[in-house]
């Protein structure tokens, strides 16, 4: 099994041979620490960042030992801190992510639109008063009447991280029976990132 | 005059029609017909072509080669400019080389299969969304192609104007319409060559020995169970998944994915642990693709689909948390 996982780090497996390399790594202890051991060479041979033999494992243990991640804790007490901490990062947000412009379709009306923060960053001194997580459209007449305001919300997602979303939401997108995998290229696509950073 | 001379009126008409297309069976086809013939294609032809993606003002060429085989059917889709990127999908998970970041990102399918052939079923219960209405035979790519419209039967969907190939079915173009039938991005085909496809051809073209893999698989899981709740009450959509997936090999996220059996809609529930020196809320759009995130009961809520905006985010409005009793 040796020189086939060598060869799997190498990149010049066969598709059948890949699947028996991964089978086995997750199968047998002796595989999957030879495994380490040959990224961890080979990481070391082309100066990437290096990682200690057994930190999956430690990682993995460390998982395990975590509670179910997916349900909330208790709610959180610092929503001010966030509130706060979120104007800061909207202003700070402009060079290091970029922002969106994002049209609203006409017939959005504010009944359809509950808990969407009209937060923008030049008015970080009013984002206090309208950035509760759930702005309620009676109390809001007005601001949720207007159109999207002329400054873009911020986009927390960076480019990178949003084609990682994409990527995983395309190969559920029922779409691909007619369209086959042109619309594929989104998630790889330089353009898309060109957009959102736009 | 009388019914039964309207059809018979009809009928010449349909009968000359045919006629005159020295015998092409495609002609009497409906627009259903040609959605199945699409899909059909798209899911047993061997083929490669050359296809151009627009999107806001920008455009981008990429081939993709399909091998249709016994031993599974692999698809590869490379692009053409700048950097190489690829993805190559088989049924062992979807793969994804990244030449600038050295990464490969792997996707393996688990107990959850993606989207097989369209089923006549699922034809059916699309088409209670969208009006499928024939237009003109146009050409496309140097091939004679049939216009099919997917109207919309309502603004939580965009539209579609598709031109099948009138040899084989295959999709040669599809431009996504917005509510006032402006194109939001277009795929075409530039050139298309249907059978013969060598098993080279779906091979990626890098070797990724150095580079970075996230591997990343889906199990199914129940996230209703655990207290999530989305009623976005949309009309048509409908949840067709729910797993828990790795997303760059972070913590678990929760995925649900809602589709009218065309557009879909994908919810990412995430813990925010370490991810609070940013805002968790915002909005972007590219193409097609609409992307809402906020931050509901301490998590990150990312809700990504091809669908307009105002679906999107109303799903992502209505995502909650309920404390399981």
């Amino acid at each position: 099994m040796r020189p086939k996982i060598s060869a799997f780090v190498d990149g010049e497996l066969e598709r059948q041979e890949l699947a028996e390399v991964i089978e086995a790594v997750e199968r047998d202890e002796t595989a999957r620490e030879t495994w380490h051991l040959y990224h961890l060479i080979a990481d070391a041979l082309h100066d990437t960042a290096l990682r200690a033999p057994g930190f999956s494992a430690r990682v993995a243990q460390a998982l395990a030992a975590e509670p179910t991640v997916l349900a909330p804790g208790r709610l959180p007490a610092e929503r001010a801190r966030w509130v706060a901490l979120s104007a800061a990062a909207s202003v700070a947000a402009v060079t290091l992510v970029g922002w969106l412009a994002f049209a609203p379709t006409p017939e959005q009306r504010p009944d359809r639109l509950p808990g969407v923060p009209v937060a923008s960053a030049p008015q970080a001194g009013s984002v206090q008063a309208t950035s509760t997580p759930a702005i309620s459209p009676a109390a809001q007449p007005a601001v949720a009447m207007q159109r999207e305001p002329t400054v873009p919300p911020a986009m927390p997602v960076s480019a990178e991280t949003a084609s990682d979303y994409l990527f995983a939401h395309q190969e559920f997108s029922p779409g691909m029976s007619i369209q086959g995998m042109a619309p594929y290229v989104r998630t790889v696509s330089s353009t898309v990132s060109q957009g959102l950073r736009r | 005059m009388s019914r039964g001379a309207l059809c018979t009126g009809a009928l010449a008409i349909t009968f000359l029609c045919a006629a005159g297309n020295a015998g092409a069976q495609t002609d009497s086809l409906s627009g259903r017909a040609w959605l199945q013939k699409a899909a059909e294609a798209t899911h047993s032809l061997s083929y490669t072509g050359t296809f151009v993606y627009q999107h806001d003002g920008r455009s981008e060429t990429s081939r993709v080669t399909r091998l249709a085989s016994a031993a599974g059917d692999v698809e590869r889709l490379e692009v053409l400019d700048g950097e190489a990127r690829e993805i190559v999908r088989s049924k062992d998970g979807v793969r994804c080389y990244l030449p600038a970041s050295r990464t490969l990102k792997v996707d393996h399918h688990a107990a959850v299969r993606s989207f097989p052939a369209m089923l006549p079923a699922q034809l059916d219960d699309l088409l209670r969304y969208y009006k499928v209405r024939l237009g003109a035979t146009d050409r496309v790519a140097g091939r004679s192609c049939q216009t099919v419209m997917l109207e919309p039967i309502d603004h939580y969907r965009y539209g579609y104007e598709l031109c099948a190939d009138r040899a084989t079915g295959m999709l040669l173009r599809s431009v996504t319409l917005n509510e006032t039938n402006a194109p939001v991005e277009q795929f075409t085909f530039t050139h298309l060559e249907v059978g013969d496809v060598r098993p080279e051809a779906v091979q990626p073209q890098h070797a990724t020995r150095t580079w970075r893999v996230e591997e990343s698989s889906v199990k199914p899981t129940n996230l209703e169970a655990e207290g999530w709740r989305v009623d976005a009450d949309l009309p048509g959509f409908h949840k067709i998944v729910e797993v828990v997936r790795e997303l760059r090999q972070r913590q678990p996220v929760g995925q649900l994915v809602y589709s009218d059996g065309l557009a879909a809609v994908s919810v990412f529930i995430e813990p925010a642990n370490g991810r609070r020196e940013t805002a968790h809320r915002g909005a972007a759009s590219v193409g097609g693709v609409n992307i809402f995130v906020r931050e509901v009961d301490d998590h990150i809520v990312t809700v990504v689909g091809e669908a307009p905006a105002v679906s999107v985010r109303r799903i992502a409005d209505h995502v909650r948390y309920e404390r399981p009793k």
